[in-house]
């Protein structure tokens, strides 16, 4: 017969008040926090109402290269070393201060020396526009602001 | 009170510290796999509440790296069920701050907080071994706070849900998927942006399922198996139509399994049998 190990008294109690107390954090974070609180912030992925007639913006770097073409700035980790998700997030703060471009830059020829270098970046704001829920012709780009590359 | 703390075979923890160790090291590679390049340009560094409650020193190159290693060592050392209280204690706060650089820069990902909590929880263990049988309500403690983590997540994420129409009913009726789509193209999502109504339909299937997901918590055998299966396959559609995935809360799903029936030797045949 296996062997049942019981709680002692205080064991318990410490135990029962860490679960507890981390559901109330959890449920506070969720119903009033923000991502700020991780890990106890809210579940918030997708937590959005999309309104059946808004503007999806999407936003991008693009780059001219020292080849010559332009290309659409791959905006990962493998890629230029940061995430959309990044850039997207902190697209005020580049429009107010365009030399953080530079990173991406920097990035991209780090992990890609033997590919075509930025020469300078673009950052661009694809619009789509919803008409009754549904998709109604293709993006428009805007551009936000632009960073010629430091050598 | 109980409730929190059943009793149960130690062996369940061993299997978990093995796979949860090995995961942590998969993830680092994987999912959270920029905290070294944050060390290295800490341009995007924004820190966290709880790295500013802390007092966190920024990510430098020294600073990453030292705790690479140490995750590294102390989740191989961890996954093998050796001194499982002193490298569990290590994994824990290194791997929450390792996260937390991670996720410093403007963007938190929702996945983690079974995982991160594991961790926090497994070391409250002491030694376990893959077949032992002998009943804990230590280790019932750690497998409940698990359980209700990952229930949490799905929980909440549907009170997020609710919180951003304002309380109400808004969000299963929106465009929310259609815009995920557009913003993430793929053939399947294409498809799908030509039938609104199919979206709305999951949107629906997907709060309603988040809400009950609790009920999960106290069924029982085969019936909590397909709850399990039933989030399993949830999380294959969304990998499909958002190219997301969950696996750090999906592997933590293992909390709920017998793990402890699984025969160790023996031919090298394993037997899991459904949850009881």
């Amino acid at each position: 017969m296996p062997t049942e190990q019981k709680l002692g008294r205080r064991g318990r109690i410490a135990r029962v008040a860490v679960a507890v107390t981390g559901i109330v954090l959890l449920v506070n974070g969720s119903v009033r926090g923000s991502d700020d609180l991780w890990p106890f912030g809210p579940m918030s992925q997708y937590a959005m109402v999309v309104a059946d007639d808004e503007s999806i913006v999407f936003t991008r770097i693009s780059a001219v290269t020292d080849a010559g073409t332009t290309v659409d700035v791959p905006l990962n980790i493998e890629g230029a070393g940061v995430a959309r998700a990044e850039i997207e997030a902190r697209a005020g703060e580049i429009i107010s201060n365009p030399s953080l471009l530079q990173q991406v830059a920097d990035g991209w020829a780090r992990k890609h020396p033997d590919k075509p270098k930025y020469v300078s970046l673009a950052l661009i704001q694809d619009t789509t526009q919803l008409v009754h829920g549904r998709v109604e012709g293709p993006p428009s780009p805007r551009v936000l602001t632009t960073w010629k590359v430091r050598p | 009170m109980s409730w929190f703390t059943p009793p149960i075979a130690l062996g369940r923890i061993a299997w978990l510290r093995t796979v949860l160790y090995l995961f942590v090291v998969l993830d680092m590679h994987a999912f959270v796999r920029d905290t070294l390049d944050k060390g290295e340009h800490p341009g995007f560094y924004q820190p966290l509440f709880l790295a500013r409650l802390l007092d966190l020193p920024k990510p430098t190159v020294a600073n990453t790296t030292t705790l690479y290693v140490v995750l590294i060592a102390a989740c191989l050392v961890g996954a093998s069920n050796y001194f499982p209280r002193v490298a569990g204690w290590i994994v824990a706060p290194a791997f929450t701050w390792w996260v937390l650089i991670g996720m410093s820069d403007g963007k938190v990902d929702h996945d983690h907080l079974a995982l991160v909590i594991a961790l926090w929880v497994l070391p409250t263990v002491g030694r376990a071994s893959y077949g032992d049988q002998t009943r804990s309500e230590a280790a019932g403690w750690v497998v409940r706070c698990i359980q209700i983590c990952v229930i949490a997540t799905y929980f909440l994420s549907a009170v997020a849900k609710l919180r951003s129409g304002h309380w109400t009913l808004a969000w299963p009726s929106s465009a929310v998927l259609t815009w995920a789509i557009v913003r993430r193209p793929h053939p399947v999502g294409e498809w799908l942006l030509h039938h609104p109504w199919m979206l709305h339909v999951m949107q629906w299937v997907g709060i309603v399922a988040e809400f009950c997901s609790p009920v999960i918590l106290w069924l029982r055998g085969r019936w909590q198996l397909l709850g399990a299966l039933f989030f399993l396959g949830f999380h294959a559609a969304t990998t499909a139509i958002l190219l997301i995935h969950f696996l750090p809360t999906e592997v933590c799903w293992l909390a709920f399994a017998p793990l402890e029936r699984i025969r160790v030797g023996r031919a090298r045949r394993t037997y899991l049998v459904a949850a009881g």
